[in-house]
């Protein structure tokens, strides 16, 4: 935790000096990050209390049977389709998955969970459909879901073979 | 980000409530103290994070990618675009416009999929808070094996619908579907 804080200071340290150097523009990217994290504080910390209720509430038997490692394929079909419905931004899916990864789920079924909500979300759906057409959102939601559910599937075969 | 508001607080109420219905107010205050700590472990990373967007922001206009689009053809654009998706800032309603109005630039079709998926599945400004807020081992996990969805993407579009250009294949969606496409 100490050492991901560190890292991620230091590149942001470094961005301010690139920006600083390139375009003159690093107050303003300041700005930019402050007025995001002000705008979308009522989302994190909303999302921070929903992660810390879903530990304390996902029944073991569950995390046993769909989620974890031994849940096998079931936990990246469930992950994907848990990634497909999720229909939430960032700040809040993430502490979502660090909830139900600290629960005890799968490293297949959390790769699939991301790849679902990454490649699936069907909260795109408005966006795409009204951009390119229903068919082309039909057609790329089709030809993803393969994808997404081989990224769960590699995570899992890592899992059981180095892990 | 109010659909997301609205849909994390009504889940929270109800997840509240359903602790309390199973474990009553301990539960509730064992959930909460979770919620806490998880926060303030993540609190200095997560002002990083956000540091590290708005640079992001400022550095890399749409300007700037759409040159680098425009710059190399082949396998070579596949890569280069994803990328250029993954590095492209903002949200849904700042991209889709800014990917639609590729049409209007005589871009390849396979150039408009491997940005498309670069942006969903990359997204590098999503990706100090993913360290943040799961961890920076599944984060890099992750990354490594969804790496080659977006350029796998680009080469199928590539090998199915050649050079043809971006604007007479999302047109002629538009017009058999008779979606609303008129966002000019």
């Amino acid at each position: 935790m100490t050492q991901t804080t560190i890292i991620l200071s230091i590149a942001g340290l470094t961005l301010i000096i690139i920006n600083a150097k390139k375009t003159g523009r690093h107050y303003e990217g300041l700005k930019a990050g402050l007025k995001q994290l002000i705008d979308t504080g009522p989302l994190i910390i909303g999302a921070f209390l929903l992660a810390g209720m879903i530990e304390v509430l996902i029944p073991s038997e569950f995390v046993q049977n769909w989620l974890s490692r031994e849940a096998g394929i079931k936990g990246v079909i469930f992950g994907s389709l848990g990634g497909m419905v999720l229909g939430i931004g960032p700040y809040a899916f993430f502490p979502v998955v660090s909830s139900i990864w600290a629960s005890g789920a799968g490293l297949g079924t959390l790769v699939s969970l991301i790849a679902g909500w990454c490649l699936l979300n069907l909260s795109r759906m408005s966006y795409e459909a009204a951009f390119f057409g229903v068919k082309f959102f039909i057609r790329k939601l089709i030809y993803s879901i393969p994808l997404s559910l081989a990224a769960g599937f590699i995570a899992y075969l890592l899992e059981i073979s180095i892990m | 980000m109010k659909q997301s508001l609205i849909i994390v607080y009504i889940t929270l109420v109800l997840l509240i409530a359903a602790a309390f219905l199973a474990g009553g107010s301990h539960l509730v205050a064992e959930g909460l103290t979770l919620s806490i700590k998880s926060a303030g472990r993540s609190a200095i990373m997560l002002i990083a994070s956000f540091v590290i967007t708005g640079q992001l922001n400022v550095l890399l206009t749409p300007d700037v990618l759409e040159k680098w689009l425009k710059r190399f053809n082949g396998l070579k654009a596949i890569v280069v675009s994803a990328a250029a998706g993954g590095l492209f800032p903002g949200g849904p309603f700042i991209y889709y416009p800014f990917i639609y109005s590729f049409k209007d630039k005589n871009l390849p079709f396979y150039v408009f999929i491997s940005f498309l998926f670069g942006k969903q599945v990359y997204d590098f400004a999503r990706l100090p808070m993913e360290i943040t807020l799961v961890s920076w081992d599944l984060t890099l996990i992750r990354y490594l094996i969804t790496l080659p969805i977006p350029i796998l993407a680009g080469l199928w579009a590539k090998r199915f619908f050649g050079d043809k250009e971006t604007y007479m294949l999302i047109m002629k969606a538009g017009d058999k579907d008779d979606s609303n496409n008129d966002h000019s």
